[in-house]
């Protein structure tokens, strides 16, 4: 008898559970299950963001395993190459009979025991930067010098989740490289209005 | 008068045809080709397997609704009295403006065509279950209603969901300073009424220490921003995977496509609103009054789906801007960001960026509990 009401309750636990694991969904339980499962075989897509990258000049760059397309530097600023006027040296240059320049530079970024124009710059080659080591890093990746200090962004960044695409999701990936968005002279991003404001909703919420 | 395997009957009024709306090429004229665009493949499996897949997907489905579309859909149905003549009285009313256009001598050609496409969209199916010929030739026909009444071109596409593609969206609670620039552009972008002030997206302002307290956050505020002891979330529609509005509509006006955008057929609605009840995000806007929007900020690279004219009394929401996303681009409000905080994306491709915040970032979503899978997550630094 006892015997019995065992075997109904395991049966009707078996049906509990073949049943309670079908939701409206269909096959997954999950979207990450799903995602699991249907990426197993992606052959890509013929969706490309190639063509709104046109006019855009790019370089490829790879680290870590992670490549993909930055904006090229050297020839968006406006004054490179810069030995066309530091053609002397520093010392030189800054004595007072000569064309004051960069006035608009005013350092704002981490405080004067941690930075200053040369812990970037090279006075002795001005078309190049420079590590803390004194390795020169080319003004096109200049994210390798952002990254001695900014280790974690360094990483994000490279994996996409700091920063932000260029073009569109597809691929090629080409993303803004720190440069692009940070002033590296004062890297903070300002305070500011908000864009909009809804005057509707506050007369609906009255 | 004809319906050459059409799923709706046609007025010639005396207008050259533009398109044939054409039978299937599965040979049906009904339900589609055995299902909708996720089931194409079907098609290669022997005739009867088909069949009886179909068969079988219809009962479990919706009964005798799916084997029904275009006229048929509206009036070969069970219907009381007053729903009866309501029907009959705005099909009537199509029906005689377009006899009396077409019966006319005075009224030109233009009228003509004005008055048979109307036609045409008055007893066409619902979208879900076109074909991609119908779905051409009712984006056809809207792009020239559109030329006729404002003399202006606009692009309209009908793309469909590309395999291997399904879409999601990361969101860096860290980063986002509550600037909203993203609800400008997302305005710009979808065309929302600009009378009522529309927005898919709300920013909320909340207070540090005190978790998601949505009670106490603001999603209306005007000061500088960032303020002093708060952070920023900004929600819209999530595109959930087991989404609760699709489930209530009543019509089937809302659906999931095969790349997870969830999306409505603006012309199949009835604006009952019960998805909006049903969605426990606010993802989801109906429209009060007549949208407007300045003939000079109209958006005019347009899909169906997503950012074409609404009319009044028809529920609207974020397609994850179907008509970018689909070509490759990010979404709006995507492009619009300049901290970077949103991250957009294919989940099936393991090398996207979008993979790589979920599998090395700590992200989570919204109300995870309730089983309805947003495929829109959150993260920080």
């Amino acid at each position: 008898m006892n015997r019995n009401l065992y075997k109904y309750i395991l049966v009707g636990l078996c049906l509990v559970a073949l049943f309670s694991c079908k939701h409206g969904e269909g096959e997954y339980h999950g979207v990450t299950e799903r995602i699991e499962a249907e990426s197993k075989n992606y052959h890509g897509t013929p969706i490309s963001s190639e063509k709104y990258l046109e006019g855009l000049e790019t370089i490829e760059i790879s680290e870590d395993g992670h490549t993909f397309l930055i904006p090229d530097r050297k020839g968006q600023i406006k004054s490179y190459a810069c030995t066309e006027c530091h053609s002397k040296p520093l010392a030189q240059m800054q004595s007072k009979d000569l064309k004051k320049a960069h006035w608009d530079i005013k350092l704002n970024h981490a405080n004067s025991n941690t930075m200053n124009c040369v812990t970037c710059h090279n006075p002795d080659n001005m078309d190049e930067l420079k590590s803390l080591t004194g390795n020169t890093i080319d003004f096109n990746n200049s994210y390798n010098l952002c990254s001695q200090c900014h280790t974690k962004q360094f990483e994000d960044w490279k994996g996409g989740a700091h920063g932000k695409r260029i073009g569109g999701w597809a691929p090629p990936r080409a993303s803004m490289t720190c440069v692009n968005c940070h002033n590296p002279h004062k890297p903070h991003f300002e305070s500011r209005w908000p864009a909009r404001f809804n005057t509707e909703k506050v007369k609906e919420r009255e | 008068m004809s319906s050459n395997g059409k799923k709706w009957f046609s007025l010639n009024l005396g207008a050259k045809p533009k398109t044939s709306g054409g039978s299937c090429s599965c040979g049906k004229n009904s339900g589609g080709c055995g299902g909708n665009g996720s089931h194409s493949h079907e098609s290669k499996e022997p005739q009867l397997t088909e069949e009886e897949f179909a068969a079988a997907a219809i009962n479990a489905s919706i009964g005798e609704e799916r084997t029904k579309d275009g006229f048929d859909q509206v009036f070969d149905v069970k219907m009381d009295r007053r729903s009866a003549f309501k029907k009959l009285t705005a099909s009537l009313l199509i029906g005689a403006g377009a006899v009396s256009t077409s019966c006319s001598v005075i009224s030109g050609e233009d009228s003509k065509e004005k008055a048979q496409i109307d036609w045409e969209e008055q007893f066409k199916g619902n979208y879900k279950l076109m074909n991609d010929e119908e779905k051409k030739a009712t984006v056809d026909r809207l792009v020239r209603s559109y030329q006729l009444r404002t003399g202006k071109n606009i692009s309209m596409s009908s793309k469909n969901a590309e395999e291997d593609v399904l879409f999601g969206y990361a969101f860096n609670i860290s980063k986002c300073q509550g600037y909203m620039d993203c609800v400008n552009a997302c305005v710009e972008e979808n065309n929302q009424d600009r009378n009522s002030q529309m927005q898919y997206i709300r920013i909320h302002e909340m207070k540090d220490g005190k978790g998601f307290n949505f009670d106490e956050a603001d999603d209306n505020y005007y000061h500088e921003v960032p303020a002093e002891g708060h952070f920023y979330m900004g929600t819209q529609c999530f595109h959930c995977d087991n989404p609760p509005c699709v489930e209530v509509c009543p019509v089937q006006a809302t659906w999931r496509e095969d790349d997870g955008l969830v999306v409505v057929d603006y012309d199949w609605c009835v604006g009952c609103r019960y998805c909006m009840a049903a969605c426990p995000y606010d993802g989801r806007r109906f429209n009060w009054s007549k949208p407007e929007v300045p003939e000079a900020e109209v958006n005019k690279n347009q899909h169906y789906l997503g950012n074409r004219m609404r009319k009044k009394g028809v529920m609207e929401k974020c397609t994850f801007c179907v008509q970018r996303s689909r070509a490759g681009k990010n979404p709006a409000c995507v492009e619009a960001c300049p901290t970077g905080a949103r991250i957009f994306g294919n989940l099936l491709d393991p090398e996207s960026t979008i993979r790589w915040v979920l599998e090395n970032k700590k992200v989570f979503r919204l109300k995870e509990d309730l089983g309805t899978e947003p495929k829109f997550w959150y993260f920080m630094d």
